[in-house]
């Protein structure tokens, strides 16, 4: 079930009738539970399995780690966990893409070998509820929490239908206390939630699908020579599809999570502001980079083995955390070329010796692999907007092999971004152009505005006829533009 | 603000929404617009699931928008008393979906097929082949909340005008600005919202007015128009497709035929500039034919009837709703009797 569905709407309006009924917490509970399990099977019921066999291993495994003194057996039941999770995840997300490669090997080495592809359908969200759950289990490795009392407020950590397929990322402490003792939302979290949810409907449907993702799908998909208008024009519209939609669906979520009383984590923080790449992932899929922080990027010796050993790990954690995003090459190198920037950026910052300050005082938990937002970045001047400006620039690089599905096509299209063919055809209307260069404009300067600032506070602060106003806008246009259930671009991931 | 709620902007924004939604509802009722379906996706999934129907009361019916105009759905189901199943899809070669049914062991019905030359002989060279192979995926791939969410959808579009995707959706509205494009643009094809409505079983109609306004008729005509001299200027296909497309037709019929299902084939009528296109690129003897001795099928053309060779399409290539019912009764009185009793 997507978020943007009439369904849903049925759905989620039964949910808070039942929710706000006189039942008891475990009743209500065991309601969201079952919920959650509905929005998933919505999809493809047989993968509930998958999601029942995670949580019972996961829940009793974590207990076992946490009480068992044995380093031996601790070890053994770390392996059983991450085994089942991550062995989940290989063959469901890489087993085409490792027989591909494992194919193309032996027929360069001149071995004719030519099996059978199997069909393997990607289950929903399991890259994300496979992170939300080794997360628990290795935590309960490295005891830094309580393991989780009662089997029903796992299960509804794991499975809570508004974070359960695209996230945001949650860490059991951020979750499971709000399912120990009663949750209903009060008047204002109601009235916040559904602010939310109706602006993440307005950024996924009217901007991402309405007006952006046919011009983007065109530049992509095209075989023809374009000239470098028609290629920034569409590298253009992905960055602003790719943020509309997953900005759009956490926000949704967090929205959702709000009108039934729930607290979920920021997942972006106007990621197009960003100056620099360490301060981009601090504000681009924030649960997703303080994920690979902590359970990747640290365990890996982080910054404690010198510079050297960083930069090395600082790259395999981009290489990896691009791999998670999709089966192919292609998001290795979209990995490896932040990997990149993040070299040069931490190089450059070694070299002027900028203080960066560990990641746990940062005030508004904007964590990053890097750590916190040095103090020269964060002021609204003139200069860092040209260097966000230039960072927005080199994002969009990157976009190119995200959205790519080959790197003959990412190649083809990268040289016409820089005028390097001849003979091209323009693709795009004049109307679309407008569109994109009016969409992005305005992005890129409520971004800039509004970097340091949460969307509830300007609703806040704004004149309530203002906010009336601008609200019954988002909804009108989303109303009439009609794109209904089209499914999120991270469902794939 | 700690004890601010956002209540007085929700019930402002509320009202705003009713009033500007309901004064448009209002409005293009008022000028005469009709309800009209989203033919996407899930309308034409949910017709494909019917083909399972017993053999003796179905009839599915397969091509290009010309089957959606030209059959006219009431006429043929009360004559028959068979339920006719529309799988046809505009722009669209409907060998993709002879394929899909010949390939599904469930299907054994009988199957009347448009024969509509250059989608159909082209080999995927013409129209909009992507169209047709997205429904018959999304089909495939259907979740339970997708079969839901139209069922919703369809209470909504029954009830509300403004829900027509195609022509009142924010962003077809903003084509109609019609802003000049850069030499080399493929112009937008603006067909007019009375050329193009569509029902909930998907047959297509054009309205009393396109029929009486010659202006709407000429915008059509210079759609077409527009889309013949493109077809002129592109170079011949490396390969003739023609052999590999009777190959795939002859093997998708023979399957469906070992199974005890039935295909004819029927040539629409086409007017002007169109026929004239359609004849001279793909002369009847080479290509519909052979189509017919090659798959050992019957067809009905309808240059062969005397009831249906006078027909004047309005805009070259589809019939008018009455010439719709009577073309529908000829082909009643014409198709084989396992088709029409």
């Amino acid at each position: 079930m997507v978020f943007n569905s009439y369904i849903f709407i049925a759905f989620f309006i039964v949910v808070l009738i039942l929710h706000n009924l006189p039942f008891s917490w475990k009743v209500k509970k065991i309601n969201l539970l079952i919920a959650s399990y509905i929005f998933y099977a919505a999809w493809n019921p047989p993968f509930i399995l998958l999601l029942w066999l995670s949580t019972v291993v996961d829940y009793f495994v974590g207990r076992a780690l946490y009480h068992q003194n044995n380093i031996h057996k601790r070890k053994l039941l770390l392996v059983v966990s991450l085994f089942g999770n991550l062995g989940m995840l290989c063959f469901f997300k890489y087993g085409n893409f490792a027989l591909d490669n494992f194919v193309a090997l032996t027929n360069s080495l001149g071995i004719n070998f030519h099996p059978a592809r199997p069909s393997i359908i990607l289950p929903a969200g399991i890259s994300f509820y496979t992170f939300t759950t080794l997360c628990y289990t290795i935590d309960m490795y490295k005891k830094k929490s309580e393991p989780v009392k009662k089997f029903l407020d796992f299960a509804l950590f794991v499975t809570f239908f508004p974070h359960l397929v695209a996230g945001p990322i949650v860490r059991p402490p951020q979750l499971v206390p709000q399912f120990e003792n009663p949750h209903k939302a009060t008047r204002k979290q109601f009235m916040e939630g559904l602010f939310l949810l109706s602006l993440g409907l307005f950024m996924k449907v009217v901007l991402a699908d309405s007006m952006l993702s046919a011009s983007a799908n065109a530049v992509f998909n095209s075989t023809d020579k374009l000239p470098a208008l028609d290629a920034w024009i569409g590298v253009l519209a992905f960055s602003g599809q790719i943020f509309f939609d997953f900005a759009g669906y956490s926000t949704c979520a967090i929205g959702v999570a709000s009108c039934l009383g729930f607290v979920l984590p920021q997942n972006f923080l106007y990621p197009y502001a960003a100056v620099g790449f360490s301060d981009f992932w601090r504000r681009w899929h924030i649960t997703l980079s303080a994920w690979l922080r902590d359970y990747l990027y640290i365990p890996l010796g982080g910054n404690r083995n010198g510079k050297f050993r960083t930069y090395i790990n600082l790259m395999i954690t981009m290489l990896l955390g691009g791999l998670w995003h999709g089966a192919n090459w292609t998001f290795v190198v979209w990995g490896g070329l932040h990997g990149f920037y993040l070299w040069v950026e931490k190089a450059i910052a070694d070299v002027r010796k900028d203080q960066v300050r560990p990641i746990a005082t940062t005030p508004s938990e904007q964590v990053g692999i890097l750590g916190a937002v040095p103090e020269t970045f964060k002021p609204k001047t003139f200069r860092n907007f040209i260097l966000a400006i230039c960072t927005f620039f080199l994002i969009n690089v990157t976009w190119v092999f995200f959205r790519s599905s080959t790197f003959s096509k990412a190649g083809d299209l990268l040289r016409s971004m820089f005028g390097l063919v001849k003979d091209a055809t323009p693709l795009l209307p004049t109307l679309s152009i407008y569109k994109i260069v009016i969409i992005i404009t305005t992005m890129l300067i409520a971004h800039w505005l509004m970097r340091n600032r949460k969307v509830t506070e300007l609703a806040y602060r704004l004149p309530w006829w203002l906010t009336g106003i601008a609200w019954s806008a988002m909804l009108v246009m989303l109303i009439l533009s009609q794109e209904s259930s089209s499914s999120f671009i991270y469902f794939q991931f | 603000m700690p004890n601010r709620t956002l209540a007085k902007p929700a019930i402002l924004a509320l009202f705003i929404v009713i009033t500007i939604i309901g004064a448009w509802e209002i409005h293009l009722r008022n000028q005469g617009d009709q309800i009209s379906y989203d033919d996407g996706g899930p309308l034409w999934s949910n017709n494909r699931a019917m083909v399972y129907e017993p053999a003796d009361k179905s009839t599915v019916f397969l091509g290009s928008s010309r089957m959606k105009y030209d059959l006219d759905i009431a006429t043929w189901e009360k004559i028959t008393r068979k339920h006719a199943i529309q799988l046809a899809a505009e722009g669209t070669s409907p060998l993709p979906v002879l394929e899909d049914l010949a390939g599904d062991p469930k299907f054994k019905g009988k199957v009347v097929m448009d024969v509509m030359e250059p989608l159909l002989f082209s080999g995927g060279a013409v129209g909009i082949p992507e169209r047709i192979e997205g429904f018959i995926k999304y089909y495939h791939n259907q979740t339970p909340a997708q079969l839901a969410s139209f069922q919703v959808n369809h209470l909504l579009e029954s009830q509300l005008v403004f829900l027509d995707k195609d022509f009142l959706s924010l962003s077809a509205k903003m084509d109609e600005w019609m802003i000049p494009d850069r030499p080399g643009i493929m112009p937008n094809m603006l067909f007019p919202l009375d050329f193009s409505l569509t029902m909930f079983d998907r047959q297509m109609f054009m309205t009393p007015r396109f029929v009486a306004d010659t202006n709407l008729q000429k915008q059509v005509q210079n759609i077409w128009a527009t889309m013949l001299a493109g077809a002129q200027k592109a170079p011949p296909p490396k390969e003739d497709p023609l052999p590999g497309v009777l190959e795939r037709i002859k093997k998708a019929v023979d399957l469906i035929r070992s199974r005890g299902g039935e295909v004819v084939f029927i040539r629409p009528p086409s007017s002007g500039p169109f026929r004239d296109g359609e004849n001279h690129g793909f002369p009847r003897a080479i290509f519909y034919d052979r189509l017919l001795s090659y798959t050992q099928c019957k067809g009905y053309h309808y240059m062969d009837d005397p009831v249906t060779n006078h027909f004047i399409c309005l805009e070259w290539s589809h019939l008018k709703p009455v010439d719709a019912v009577i073309y529908t009764k000829e082909l009643t009185s014409i198709l084989p009797e396992s088709y029409t009793h």
